[in-house]
């Protein structure tokens, strides 16, 4: 039953988004209000039809209805009911339905929000929308069915006769499998996916994945009707914070998962999958600054459209590398039939958005309004910056997906680019991202001089050379960890010192106490200010990767019981280890107790331990290796418990991960900038030059496509 | 309107005339722009100099080791679960994998013939300093990277590991139709 209402739901579902899709562009093109209504009903009605198929499949995980070959595939009795309720986007079926339910989410919300205020480009931005989403519920419903059960048929070239098949209608002559022994040989969700951060981390990168699905929408839309005022900019510019936001968030929580349970001490690896949840948030971060131009200066609107399509276009080949089984990654789906079609959607996708840039292009549509006023201008550093983030992200896709896909096509061979590779080109493009970071705040709209810029930079460049001497006095050696070090400094001085100074503008403005005053600014211009603790946050991300990349130390000890390691200023004493021990989820666990001392005081139990999980006979046993950690400020004390000894002693792989933690503050601190650059603010209206255009209407002649 | 009290004045409001766009102003982008591609390019082609590896298979680099001497590349093959050792306290894994016949359509069925052919080609592996991964397991795909050493001993320095079994999703499981215990 459970797996029909699904069913059904879904087929509605994709049904609806077709309608919606074509309805809206036919009403679009005849000016036709009433199907332009409908379309958007339709548009609405998706988010429900795709919850109530999500539900399904979430009631029939949590109520152990196995015959469904999904939920036989991600759980089994011994799972628990959390890990049941995440197991709904534990494989590929799953959460491409649940890739479907927030992208549904997105438009319903847009729909709502939007529909007023943005009446002219909502018809389009239906059809863009809509046509996504039908062609991802369409892979759902025809190629990746997470409602197929299983069924047993006669077969007599079997040997016993009948034959499991799997599908989503029933077979004929089937009958369905015994449920006792459905439960019995149910797999489980993969070991991996039961960790806090990759429970929350894939829906939130689905979060930022989809959401991009908005902004580049009112972008095509604004292409489609021709109404290529700055309204799409409008409506583009949350959207795109919205979505930044959460992707920041899964690509914070992917790391934090990876330091947390795969074991090897590190947090970053380069590998293709994440590298394809990269390139989306460089090209995003990018569009997020230069949008700023466009609205200030009315310039670089063609670059604009271009890169919100290309973060589109980033998402979708990144999906398409990672569900279509081309990469070898960790967090690779299976090899799946999904790969061509999704293929195919991206190029089409791409070609016609590139197609749409360069018609309205060729008809004037798109010019800038004001011409560069000098190399030093705020707009120009901004645009520097936009070639920075371009560079990272071209050099990284031609690292993980360009340089194999081409030596494979062209020179016969099969050539890969290791981390040395990415390091090598990525360092000096994050450290100029940084100088830029540092140096376009301090800069002005328009003409300015060389002067000028070096006075606004005294104050945060000794700030800077302050912070380089702290680091060389706190025992840090190397003249690229102080050049790093140094400059990331200057860009946090540069977020600090802005705040200060408009909070003290705002002091002697208007009487105000300090905190008042930096309070309001806040609340006046939270998209500037919010912006200043983003940037805060990156630097403190980047303290973090430097320490984190360039001190790390690490040793590895076979330790008799009571025995102790002196490594890295601590002291870690093996006490003793607890063998076969059997957790809830049918795990057995191996847990070794330390104690972590410096100096004589001691700081910290820990317990690193190695499980592994049941499985099937036909199936890989799945062994863990999970660190036991004591972490602070200055360092995390990160421990691996890599072997048991027949004679009762344990060998351990002991890590010492300096400023780590700066990392995932630097990352909360991120989000808060970015919660606050977000967020409504009631009344807002938009800059002079906006309403302007806005009031002007869109140039003549470009009326509609 | 307090806001324009630290707001950075708009230049361009006053300026405008002055600043249009000269050639003198456009090239100096121009030359910018050249030297920032420049600049990329050399960091690309440096990053593939020390960072590429050619991705070849058992067979290709046991045919020919003399072409791929002192190289750092990258090989693929299917691992032989009897030969697993490791070594936890020195952490040292040893075993041999077997050359997958390609092309293949399943991947799964590729490792199984692989390691059970006799004639395949076969290549010892020895992997240093690192903690023996789940997925070492008997007919698991190994994609390593490393140098083949003097002694004909591959010397990896990176070890991933793909099990079929772990990712081929959806596939029915025949004993399904067994009865229930």
């Amino acid at each position: 039953m459970l797996a029909e209402v699904g069913l059904i739901a879904l087929a509605l579902a994709f049904a609806s988004s077709v309608y919606a899709a074509v309805v809206s562009l036919i009403g679009a093109r005849q000016h036709r209000t009433v199907w332009v209504d409908s379309a958007r009903n339709a548009a609405l009605l998706t988010f429900p039809l795709l919850a109530l198929s999500s539900a399904a499949l979430l009631i029939a995980l949590v109520t152990e209805q196995y015959q469904i070959a999904y939920v036989w595939q991600v759980t089994n009795p011994t799972t628990p009911t959390f890990f049941r309720i995440t197991a709904l986007w534990g494989s590929q079926q799953g959460s491409l339905l649940f890739w479907c339910l927030l992208m549904s989410l997105f438009a319903f919300v847009a729909l709502l929000v939007n529909w007023r205020a943005h009446h002219r480009l909502i018809p389009y931005f239906i059809t863009y929308s809509m046509v996504t989403l039908a062609f991802f519920i369409g892979l759902v419903v025809f190629m990746e069915n997470p409602f197929a059960r299983y069924w047993i048929v006669p077969d007599a070239t079997a040997a016993d006769g009948v034959r499991v098949v799997y599908g989503v209608f029933i077979p004929a002559n089937a009958t369905a499998p015994d449920p006792v022994r459905l439960a019995e040989t149910a797999r489980g969700l993969n070991p991996l996916l039961r960790h806090f951060g990759m429970i929350i981390h894939p829906p939130m990168l689905y979060l930022g994945f989809v959401g991009f699905l908005i902004p580049f929408a009112f972008a095509m839309a604004a292409l489609a009707s021709g109404d290529l005022s700055t309204g799409w900019i409008r409506a583009a510019r949350r959207w795109t914070l919205v979505a930044w936001l959460f992707l920041s968030l899964g690509l914070l929580l992917g790391g934090r998962w990876a330091y947390d349970v795969l074991g090897w001490g590190g947090y970053w690896g380069w590998d293709p999958v994440e590298n394809a949840a990269f390139i989306p948030w460089l090209v995003g971060t990018a569009f997020l600054h230069s949008v700023m131009i466009q609205e200030k200066r009315g310039m670089l609107k063609v670059w604009n459209m271009v890169l919100i399509i290309f973060t589109f276009s980033a998402v979708i080949f990144g999906t398409f590398a990672t569900r279509s089984g081309l990469v070898d990654s960790v967090h690779s789906f299976a090899q799946s039939a999904i790969g061509t079609p999704m293929f195919l959607f991206w190029a089409g996708v791409t070609l016609i958005s590139t197609a749409l840039i360069v018609r309205r292009r060729q008809q004037g549509a798109l010019q800038s309004e004001q011409a560069f006023a000098g190399l030093l201008s705020r707009e120009s550093l901004f645009v520097l910056n936009n070639v920075v983030f371009i560079a990272l992200a071209l050099a990284i896709f031609w690292g993980s997906f360009g340089a194999p896909i081409v030596s494979e096509l062209f020179l016969n061979t099969d050539i890969t680019l290791g981390p040395d590779y990415f390091n090598t080109v990525t360092v000096p493009l994050f450290l100029v991202m940084y100088v830029l970071m540092g140096v376009a705040p301090l800069s002005a709209w328009g003409a300015v001089s060389g002067r000028s810029l070096g006075r606004a930079m005294i104050v945060p460049g000794a700030a800077a050379l302050a912070g380089v001497a702290l680091c060389y006095l706190l025992g840090v050696r190397g003249a690229g960890a102080l050049f790093g070090f140094g400059i990331v400094i200057f860009a946090g001085a540069v977020a600090v010192f802005e705040i200060a100074r408009g909070a003290a503008a705002r002091q002697r403005a208007m009487h105000e106490n300090p905190l008042l005053a930096t309070v309001r600014i806040f609340t006046r211009n939270r998209r500037r200010y919010g912006g200043f603790i983003i940037h805060l946050g990156i630097t403190i991300i980047g303290i973090g990767v430097i320490g984190s990349t360039l001190f790390q130390q690490e040793t590895q000890r076979t330790l008799a019981p009571g025995a102790t390691l002196s490594f890295a200023g601590y002291e870690m004493t093996f006490n003793d280890v607890q063998t076969g021990q059997i957790a809830d989820d049918g795990r057995v666990m191996d847990i070794t107790r330390l104690t972590v001392s410096r100096d004589g005081q001691t700081l910290a139990t820990i317990r690193p331990r190695h499980d592994v999980y049941p499985t099937s006979p036909d199936q890989t046993a799945i062994a863990m290796n999970i660190p036991g950690v004591y972490g602070t400020l200055e360092n995390d004390f990160y421990v691996l418990l890599v072997g048991l000894q027949p004679d009762g002693s344990a060998t351990f792989k002991v890590y010492v991960n300096p400023l780590i933690n700066f990392v995932w503050w630097g990352g909360l601190v991120l989000i808060f900038g970015t919660i606050v650059a977000a967020w409504p603010h009631e009344g807002q209206q938009a800059p002079a030059r906006l309403r302007r255009s806005a009031a002007a209407g869109p140039p003549k002649g470009h009326a509609t496509a | 309107m307090a806001q324009a009290a630290w707001e950075k004045p708009l230049a361009s409001q006053t300026q405008r005339a002055a600043v249009s766009a000269t050639s003198r102003g456009r090239s100096k982008f121009l030359i910018g722009g050249g030297l920032i591609l420049a600049a990329v390019a050399y960091l690309v082609i440096s990053g593939m100099l020390s960072g590429a590896r050619y991705y070849i298979t058992v067979a290709d680099l046991m045919n020919d080791p003399a072409a791929y001497a002192g190289q750092s590349v990258r090989v693929s093959g299917a691992v032989i679960g009897e030969t697993i050792t490791y070594d936890s306290q020195n952490l040292l894994i040893t075993f041999t994998v077997a050359n997958v016949a390609e092309p293949y359509e399943d991947l799964g069925q590729a490792l199984h013939e692989a390691v059970n052919d006799p004639n395949a080609i076969r290549m010892p592996v020895r992997v240093e300093n690192q903690v023996r991964p789940e997925l070492l397991q008997n007919e698991a795909q190994a994609i390593m990277t490393g140098t083949m050493g003097d002694d004909g001993i591959f010397h990896v320095t990176e070890l991933n590991l793909k099990c079929p079994s772990r990712f081929i999703e959806g596939q029915p499981d025949q004993s399904i139709a067994q009865p229930g215990a």
